[in-house]
């Protein structure tokens, strides 16, 4: 599980990471730039999303079609999304086709043409993304509870709101888009099979050029715990809640995600017991972790019949607070094991390792071999577990629920 | 990459492509079985019995299971569809003994009545769940509406009603008559030791008792049918239209994988042009679907209620051009390059691997290596696919819509 990384940091603030895999003939590629959702401020709600999809309408010399057809011929498997904190992009494909395919994301994201005329169908798909959600209760009721629970801007759902969007012009988004994007802070990750000397060549000559500041401190406002009911007739009631964890720059991190494990990693899970195996209260229940550069949280979902869903919301609390008590050693073998042996498994795939660099890099300013968490991943004892929930107890939560009836106690 | 093949004496037949560079390995039980082999009586049975495998036998509890899977740090599942049941698990190379074990062991479940009453409440939960997803209920309802009364019009979950008058003796006894070892076919993938991996099945599953499984299989070319299901406290209109097309069995399905890639790719296809670039709908797209003696085309739309009768003609408008004038041959390089490269990076992950090699047994009896596949999409032509979708009348549609309205004209 050693890993042999390569890293070389341009003087325009642009660090190019890269991981070389034996074994494979396909070669994955991360961008990551700073911006994203939460620099959308409040006039452009929903900008970053509505931009991402508006950089692939026509980019360099090629227009909307010609770029699309480019990136098929090639046969790149990319996408491009809005995140909270930045803009991803990601691209897959066989390795002789890796320097080509950098050269039309060098295009989208550096020579987007923003043309006036592709403006609108871009905002248009927008918006229909955000009616979308309400279509699907699961997805809306985790969309909105990262909303509550995050600082403002940071939760915000990427669509923006259909007030946002319909007052949004090109101009603004084009000006704002060309304020925003910068190689400071940029990283880019390539895994897999390449030539790390011509991959360095093509990075330099294609973005050696780009010149930009660092953006500003990002202003934001504390989140208040609530609880919030959104009535619909759904045939299920969705409960997703949320409370505090540590940040992934923190020593405490792997504390954090032992315990995460051992509440629902597997269907040995302490969740999955609980709700599902013993009660059969539902069919999908989970806890995940999730962190931005400050903030992080635990975010628990479950999906019930109505009648059952004040009792489904019971035990899920029981078992968050339950933690505390204690894990026993099995259960942190267990865990150990778990994570290790998923770290394997990620660690064979080309757009995974891309991807994990590029986190790395953005949270630690540093690569992590395999080997280093897995050592780490080691070391965490039942005290470290125990020493994290107390900093970070399962309490004030910010609850969001979806369901004919509102519940009554929680 | 080596491929490697035995059998048991009680027809259970195990295969891999065993690969030393790998990292990990999967294995899983492919049990040809599935919604289409079930009676009205007990419709949904293939998938709850899905679920209580995972509930024990005579020498493990339900948490047994779960704990030994966990503590080898595995990951696995299982799916059930209309004509296929798969249980899987990947893990490091190391646990692959003790991945048989349990494996093999789950496979001849324990079916306790009081796990039944319990699993019920979860599957009637995943009935409830699919109901808030629009795009699971227009699959649903298409494929009763396309199929039906042909068993693939069978619903995999069943009903509220069915699940609820299902009796655990009816389960043991749709086990005993599916789950024969001619009928299940035992899968490895990645980094594994074949010598080891026949072994210890052989020990698990030897005692199993052969008996007839068998399958009627018929042609079906769809039934034309329209359909508007109202529900008006969706937002957004969702269609599906489904076409015949070529089965697993057929040599034509690499053509058939090309065309769907080229009309009904999530990006970069004619209907991606047609409606997704042009903002008339936020999804689009077309998959293909071989199965064991027929196939479908399922080509997906979610709109504006406002504008679904313009989106659907426009569908339409682009299937009936396409089975007129056939792809161009840009168009078809781009396909094939996004299949193969799609194939080539799913292929070094075992997991993805394993359904791929699975399949290909079950429905054909044949190992086909990615390079070989990958050759047969490249041997494709723009006369072939112009062909196939003149001969399957890619333009013929059963269609069904779900959302407000209460009809599309």
């Amino acid at each position: 599980m050693s890993n042999e990384f390569c890293i070389k940091e341009f003087p325009n603030g642009l660090t190019l990471l890269g991981e070389p895999m034996p074994n494979v003939s396909s070669v994955g590629f991360n961008v990551v730039i700073p911006g994203g959702s939460s620099r959308d401020g409040d006039d452009l709600r929903g900008a970053a999303s509505v931009g991402a999809e508006w950089l692939l309408r026509g980019a360099g010399s090629r227009d909307s079609r010609a770029l699309n057809e480019a990136l098929d011929s090639l046969g790149v498997q990319h996408g491009e999304h809005a995140q909270a904190e930045n803009f991803g992009f990601s691209a897959t494909q066989l390795s002789r086709n890796l320097i080509p395919s950098l050269e039309i994301f060098a295009d989208i994201i550096l020579r987007p043409t923003l043309q006036g005329e592709t403006f609108d169908p871009c905002r248009a798909l927008i918006a229909q993304d955000l009616h979308g959600l309400d279509d699907e209760p699961a997805r809306k009721c985790n969309s909105l509870l990262r909303e509550k629970f995050f600082p403002a801007p940071l939760g915000y759902i990427p669509y923006g709101t259909p007030e946002s969007l319909a007052a949004m012009t090109d101009t603004a988004l084009r000006d704002h888009l060309v304020g925003l994007f910068s190689p400071h802070g940029t990283i880019i990750g390539v895994a897999g099979k390449f030539d790390w000397d011509e991959v360095c060549g093509a990075v330099e000559k294609l973005f050696g050029a780009w010149n930009g500041a660092a953006l500003p401190q990002l202003q934001t406002t504390p989140a208040k715990t609530q609880t919030v009911h959104i009535t619909r007739n759904s045939a299920q009631t969705h409960i997703a809640l949320a409370h505090r964890a540590v940040i992934s720059g923190d020593e405490a991190y792997y504390p954090a995600r032992l315990a995460e494990s051992v509440l629902s990693r597997g269907m040995g899970s302490r969740l999955f017991t609980e709700v599902r195996e013993k009660r059969g209260l539902a069919y999908h229940v989970s806890s995940s972790y999730a962190s931005l550069l400050k903030h992080a949280g635990m975010f628990t979902y479950a999906g019930t019949r109505p009648d059952q869903a004040p009792q489904t919301l019971e035990v899920i609390i029981s078992e968050l607070q339950r933690l505390a008590d204690g894990i026993t050693d099995e259960e942190l073998t267990r865990a150990k094991t778990q994570i290790r042996s998923m770290l394997v498994m990620q660690g064979e795939s080309t757009s995974a390792r891309a991807s994990s660099m590029c986190s790395d890099w953005m949270y630690l300013g540093r690569l992590r071999s395999l080997d280093e968490i897995s050592t780490a991943v080691t070391a965490v004892t039942e005290k470290d577990v125990m020493t994290y929930l107390e900093r970070f107890p399962a309490d004030n939560f910010t609850i969001l629920t979806i369901g004919p009836e509102e519940l009554q106690s929680a | 990459m080596e491929f490697k093949e035995a059998q048991l004496d009680n027809g259970l037949k195990i295969i891999a492509e065993v690969n030393p560079d790998a990292a990990s390995m999967a294995a899983g039980f492919f049990t040809r079985t599935g919604s289409r082999d079930e009676t009205p009586k007990i419709s949904g049975v293939s998938h709850f019995l899905e679920h209580m495998v995972f509930k024990g036998t005579e020498r493990r509890t339900p948490l047994d299971v779960n704990l030994e899977y966990d503590r080898m740090g595995a990951q696995y599942n299982a799916f059930t569809s209309e004509e296929n049941t798969v249980y899987y698990a990947a893990v490091l190379p190391e646990f692959q003994n003790s991945v048989l074990d349990l494996l093999c062991d789950i496979m001849r479940p324990a079916l306790r009545q009081e796990d039944f009453d319990i699993e019920k409440g979860v599957i009637h939960e995943e009935i409830a769940m699919y109901q808030d997803h629009p795009q699971f209920c227009v699959y649903d309802n298409l494929m009763t509406l396309y199929f039906a009364p042909h068993p693939l019009g069978n619903e995999i979950l069943g009903s509220v009603d069915s699940i609820a008058n299902l009796t655990r003796d009816e389960m043991q006894d749709y086990f005993d008559r599916r789950y024969s070892p001619t009928n299940v076919t035992m899968v490895g993938v990645g980094n594994l030791d074949f010598d080891a991996f026949v072994a210890k099945t052989a020990a698990m599953c030897n005692h199993w008792k052969p008996f007839t499984a068998e399958r009627k299989v018929e042609p079906w070319s769809g039934t034309g049918k329209s359909q508007v299901m109202t529900d008006s406290k969706l937002m957004r209109q969702h269609l599906g239209l489904m076409s015949a097309a070529p089965s697993c069995q057929d040599d034509t399905r690499f053509i058939a994988q090309v065309m769907a890639t080229i009309v009904g790719d999530t990006t970069g296809s004619r209907l991606y042009y047609a409606l997704v670039e042009t903002a008339l709908a936020d999804e689009a797209h077309m998959t293909y679907s071989p199965m064991d003696g027929t196939g479908s085309m399922l080509t997906f739309i979610s709109t504006d209620p406002a504008k679904t009768a313009q989106v659907r003609d426009i569908a339409a408008g682009e299937l009936k051009k396409f089975c007129e004038e056939g792809p161009t041959e840009n168009e078809l390089t781009a396909a094939k390059n996004k299949i193969a490269s799609g194939a080539t990076i799913k292929g070094e992950l075992p997991m993805s691997r394993l359904t791929a090699v699975g399949f290909d047994w079950v429905y054909r009896n044949e190992y086909i290596p990615m390079q070989q596949q990958i050759d047969e999409i490249y041997s494709v032509t723009t006369e072939q696919v112009l062909e196939l979708g003149r001969s399957i009348k890619l333009d013929k549609t059963t269609t069904l819509t779900l959302g407000p309205l209460e009809s599309l004209d």
